[in-house]
């Protein structure tokens, strides 16, 4: 979880002047998010670690890289894990062979859960604008996130022609940007 | 082709940090984000609110051995370095340090008789680990030696089914849920340093269970515990 008081942008500047110390503490503060990540997506505790292990030699060694007025460290970081996540799966060409309860528990699509997102407000923006989303076009998105699944995958997975899918993903991410901006 | 309108760029983005892009886009997406900085802050926009959804997934503890490896993958060998403008400083510290070592070492020296108090030396523990319910089938056994490591032995030859593996787990506190002290191999005895497993304590579960290849997926067991057991102190001196 998100520790408000971290400060990921200040830690990666100090990896960058080869601080171990503060790669050490970038390390407790996020490897075990990111491992539940890479394991939701690899289905695999092993791969996974093996992922968790190149983002953060690759976190390390391109550190000088972030630029803390293009975005959020945090942001960073995870896009790191996620594109060795992704790079995994596609040269691997294997999925997560998990059940997908757990994305369909992630939103709830109950007035209540609505209402109790709402009142979280400014921290729970996307998940918002993903309740707004019609069903057909969330979940998708969802499986493309939490299990890496490209277009053809998610299609037979939804049993829905390719083309229907890519065009809800492309349709579904430009409302969820909208509400984003709004 | 990447197209210009932004708005339909910055969705094009986010398929791409999906990973729906095919290859060829993906390789122009990459050069883009490398080169304009208004795609690349597009991308990490994405990837900030994507931290909503990351946020979701139970965090997972790292096996203990990780950290060394990636340490090692990367070549630092030594004990955590600060930055070089940390290191200046440092050296100066160094000299102060060594001053107060000395006057330490002299103190020590004068006073050793008086310190020597029962928890320099921690206590040792040793687990039996049966199979649940059959309290005469020990099957493997943990000793932990008075400097904190632990040393897991196989007293039988376990058959673990293709496509299965045998986990290692300690519960300290039930509130927290037992951790993963990694994959063991059947009849092959596991070696852990001090700090990958903790201070023990007398009475704290150890267990096997066993999981899918790879580890359970979760962040507790998810298959039968296979053996089980508590520590007792070897030694109370």
């Amino acid at each position: 979880m998100a520790d408000r008081e971290f400060d990921y942008e200040s830690t990666l500047e100090a990896c960058a002047h080869g601080d171990e110390r503060a790669f050490q503490a970038l390390y407790r503060q996020e490897a075990g998010q990111l491992l539940g990540l890479a394991i939701s997506m690899l289905g695999r505790r092993d791969i996974a670690e093996d992922c968790l292990h190149d983002a953060f030699v690759r976190i390390w060694q391109h550190a000088g890289r972030f630029r803390r007025e293009l975005g959020s460290g945090r942001a960073w970081v995870h896009s790191i894990l996620r594109y060795r996540a992704l790079n995994a799966l596609r040269s691997g060409g294997r999925h997560a062979e998990v059940d997908d309860e757990f994305i369909e528990r992630v939103l709830d699509d109950s007035p209540q859960a609505e209402a109790q997102t709402l009142e979280q407000s400014e921290q729970r923006l996307l998940r918002r604008c993903l309740q707004r989303l019609e069903r057909p076009r969330r979940h998708p998105i969802l499986l493309a996130f939490y299990r890496g699944l490209t277009h053809e995958q998610i299609a037979s997975r939804l049993s829905t022609p390719l083309g229907t899918i890519k065009g809800r993903i492309r349709a579904g991410l430009r409302a969820l940007q909208e509400c984003l901006q709004a | 082709m990447i197209p210009h309108d932004p708005e339909e760029r910055r969705a094009r983005i986010g398929e791409y940090l999906l990973g729906l892009l095919d290859e060829q886009d993906a390789v122009e997406m990459r050069q883009l984000l490398e080169e304009d900085e208004n795609a690349a802050r597009m991308a990490l926009d994405w990837e900030r609110h994507f931290l909503e959804l990351s946020d979701q997934v139970p965090a997972q503890t790292p096996s203990p051995a990780l950290w060394p490896r990636i340490r090692q993958s990367l070549g630092l060998h030594d004990a955590p370095r600060s930055s070089p403008l940390a290191n200046w400083w440092n050296s100066l510290l160094t000299w102060r340090l060594t001053a107060a070592a000395l006057a330490m070492a002299l103190l020590v020296a004068v006073l050793m008789p008086l310190l020597r108090a029962p928890d320099i030396t921690g206590e040792r523990y040793t687990v039996v680990l049966q199979q649940p319910g059959e309290a005469a089938k020990p099957g493997w056994v943990i000793q932990v030696g008075r400097d904190g490591t632990l040393a897991l032995d196989p007293l039988v030859a376990d058959q673990v089914p293709e496509g299965r593996a045998l986990q290692f787990w300690t519960l300290i506190d039930p509130a927290d849920g037992p951790r993963s002290l990694g994959l063991v191999e059947a009849g092959q005895p596991l070696r852990l340093p001090a700090e990958q497993i903790g201070a023990v304590q007398a009475g704290q579960l150890f267990e096997l269970t066993l999981e899918p290849a790879g580890g359970s997926p979760y962040n507790r067991p998810s298959g039968p515990v296979l053996y089980i057991g508590r520590a007792v102190l070897a030694s109370a001196n």
